[in-house]
């Protein structure tokens, strides 16, 4: 009788593959399970099901071809624009058709605006969209809303990432023009109650008092983080008579402070960049800064960032580990998101490497010349198709029986 | 004295000549309205298009673009998308298509009319027109019209009743029965075909996420029925998968055998026809310097069809450049920018 009830159930599964997608015969690179190889992957119910050497295709209802093409975590961009900020963007179109699967919200909405975000963004979303919400009340709304310093409440922004833990990831300070230090000791006295990081984006140097970018860093905590690293004027990384790194710079590295590309509309520079690289200084983590403008003239999309970075001799393995692993654990997200290990969700990015001469424009519209491109071909997220360059994963039409 | 009489003639071989902004050098161009197609240079300033000839000096303008490698066309225009809360942004959708003029189909009504301007046209580098929804109140619909005649390109008629007497001098775009000649009915390859239409009426092709499919466009196209324009149906879902544009249905349309300027045509001067915009959809001497710069790559494409059925095609087209208003606004090759180690310094850093 068991035997019995055992063979139909058998005979059952037979006949219902047990995964809903099988990408099979890609390079997959997970870093978090020290993965470069290739590799079958197999996706059901949302969730990485099996990563192995080879999987039947009869076991799965959809089977994408993968072979030549990188399989990797859905990208996590740590830093972009989809509410609040007047060049925000809607973050499906950009972002999954580019393999990204999580984007992180840098400062749109504060502790006031993150409920209207939250009902009109990241709801409506199929992205992952995190907040790092802004130490300003109302968010990143212009300059003068952004340097009112009565509108940084460090308590009442702790209470709304607690009531929304799981949507706001951190606190973002960004643009304030005011004097003195007020803005990112309010950010940061936020992290301290919320226990969250704090992204900083201090633009502001004349007139502020904010003279010293070695007293800026030494505010920040281990694990907040500094982003724009490659602009000429922020940081400074690189000095900028000598074309060496700051002391400064890798004292703080050292202490555990963050730094993130965010390369939007201003802030990536190609001598910056190359001396910093050249010197070994890579970013800790890739991001975009995406908005409006940035996506049309420098592209500054994550496959286009990461393309960048292998330009200037970073390896595409060490890219992913800046655009996956690294965000994830800067946000405290890790492992529940990427990586490709087997029960995780299943966000998957599918990339084609290709060989050529490619043309990158930085924030200044000047431009360096690559010999790859990373492509991106199909994305998963939580399991569902929602990119699929070549349509991979369907039939033609003449096969399809009617 | 000689050498002085030659001096002369030199320095007045080019006098006169008009400097331009930017000088399109030597690209295959292909403008159907005018039955160019073939080597040219254009000359560009002020966002004008100022001089089409064979050859055009490279010392007359600012800035050279070699183009030898590509097809050069009028911007590309999209008769039908969407770009109110269901639709898209335009410009990162439009113009990295070589897209320079977009109608929103039916998105906005005169109640939101002004809204809808401030949020997306006037915000937008594409030339966004629009189908306007014609609402409740005809008079006030044809008033919004009257007022913005560069803008309102017609009415959006939805099922198969004509439009309200108020708003006869426009015109209709839908996907029904019911339209006169002149008016647009679009979604041409959906499954099942296209319901009868008056003799005049002009189709239209609105792939979407359910105007094409290629089991009904196949057998179509073998028998010549074409639509007269070529456009996406743009929406926040066929924008994700298929992830339709101008680019990839103009694919659609070569890879069943239309040959690439019947294509160019229906993505430029025919929907300018249709829009009834004679300043639109071709390239000329002192009209709006809106242009494409495409490219056909060989290769193996597969394409997707609003049934999630794919056709696999062996070429395809691909935007590398987009002038609206004689401004490069996408550039994919880098060709309009310089290197950054001949960019000279970098603000104060050396």
């Amino acid at each position: 009788m068991k035997v019995a009830s055992l063979l139909i159930a058998a005979a059952a599964l037979a006949a219902q593959p047990r995964y809903e997608i099988l990408i099979k015969g890609g390079r997959v690179i997970d870093p978090a399970n020290n993965i470069d190889g290739v590799r079958d992957v197999a996706v059901a119910n949302g969730k990485i099901a099996r990563v192995a050497a080879n999987i039947a295709p009869s076991e799965a209802k959809t089977v994408v071809d993968a072979a030549g093409l990188y399989v990797t975590p859905g990208l996590i961009d740590l830093h972009a624009h989809v509410f609040g900020y007047s060049g925000s963007i809607r973050p499906d179109d950009t972002a999954l058709p580019a393999g990204t699967t999580t984007i992180v919200d840098a400062g749109g909405s504060g502790w006031r605006t993150f409920d209207d975000m939250l009902e009109r963004v990241i709801k409506p979303a199929k992205t992952r969209v995190l907040a790092l919400i802004n130490i300003v009340g109302h968010g990143m709304i212009g300059q003068s809303y952004e340097d009112n310093v009565e509108d940084m409440d460090p308590a009442k922004t702790a209470a709304k990432i607690a009531e929304r833990r799981q949507h706001i990831v951190g606190i973002k300070t960004a643009h304030f023009g005011g004097y003195g230090w007020a803005a990112l000791d309010a950010a940061i006295a936020a992290g301290k109650i919320s226990n969250t990081p704090v992204m900083v984006d201090d633009k502001i140097f004349t007139g502020t008092g904010r003279t010293s970018k070695e007293k800026l860093l030494q505010r920040m905590r281990p694990g907040d983080m500094h982003t724009h690293v490659f602009n000429d004027r922020q940081l400074e990384v690189v000095d900028r008579m000598t074309g060496k790194l700051q002391p400064y710079i890798l004292d703080a590295r050292k202490r555990g402070v963050r730094f993130d590309l965010g390369h939007g509309g201003g802030s990536f520079l190609w001598p910056v960049a190359a001396k910093a690289i050249e010197q070994g200084f890579y970013p800790d983590t890739i991001s975009t800064d995406l908005h409006s403008s940035s996506i049309m003239g420098p592209e500054s999309d994550m496959p286009n960032c990461i393309s960048k970075m292998m330009s200037l001799g970073m390896s595409l393995n060490d890219a992913v580990l800046r655009s996956t692993v690294n965000p994830a654990k800067a946000i405290a997200m890790f492992p529940d998101i990427g990586t490709l290990g087997e029960g995780r969700v299943a966000d998957v990015a599918v990339f084609a490497l290709r060989d050529g001469i490619f043309a990158y424009k930085d924030a200044w519209n000047n431009k360096q010349i690559g010999a790859n491109k990373i492509e991106p071909v199909l994305t998963l997220r939580a399991g569902e198709l929602v990119f699929d360059r070549d349509a991979r994963a369907f039939p033609e039409w003449r096969k399809v029986a009617r | 004295m000689k050498l002085g009489v030659a001096l002369a003639l030199i320095t007045t071989s080019l006098a006169g000549q008009e400097v331009f902004d930017v000088l399109l050098k030597n690209g295959r161009v292909v403008d159907p309205k005018n039955q160019r197609d073939g080597r040219m240079d254009i000359g560009i300033s002020k966002g004008r298009i100022r001089k089409i000839a064979a050859s055009i000096p490279s010392v007359q303008a600012r800035k050279v673009l070699e183009l030898g490698d590509y097809i050069v066309a009028p911007g590309l225009i999209d008769l039908n998308a969407n770009f109110g809360p269901n639709g898209v942004d335009p410009d990162h959708n439009e113009l990295r298509a070589c897209t320079t003029t977009a109608v929103d189909a039916g998105s906005a009504d005169p109640s939101s009319f002004a809204s809808f301007k401030a949020r997306v046209i006037d915000r937008s580098k594409t030339r966004v027109l629009v189908f306007l929804s014609p609402g409740a109140n005809a008079d006030a619909a044809a008033t919004v019209a009257r007022a913005n005649p560069q803008i309102v390109a017609g009415f959006r008629a939805t099922g198969g009743a004509p439009l309200p007497a108020a708003l006869s001098e426009w015109t209709a775009f839908g996907d029904g029965p019911g339209l006169r000649p002149g008016d647009i009915q679009t979604r041409f390859y959906r499954e099942g075909g296209t319901p009868e239409a008056a003799r005049g009426v002009i189709h239209d092709l609105g792939h979407g996420s359910d105007g094409f499919r290629f089991r009904v466009a196949a057998p179509a196209v073998k028998q010549g029925r074409l639509p007269d324009t070529i456009s996406t149906g743009l929406d926040a879902r066929s924008v994700m998968l298929p992830r339709v544009s101008m680019t990839n249905v103009m694919t659609k349309m070569m890879a069943l055998g239309v040959p690439l300027a019947g294509v160019i045509e229906r993505a430029t001067s025919a929907p300018a026809r249709a829009l009834r915009r004679s300043d639109l959809g071709s390239l000329e001497e002192g009209g709006v310097a809106d242009i494409a710069v495409l490219e056909t790559r060989a290769g193996n494409f597969g394409l997707l069809d609003a049934g999630r059925e794919k056709h696999i095609a062996d070429r395809e087209v691909r935007c590398v450049m987009t002038l609206r208003n004689g401004t490069i606004v996408w550039d994919a090759e880098g060709l309009g920018v310089t290197h950054w180690r001949d960019a000279g310094p970098y603000s104060n850093f050396k």
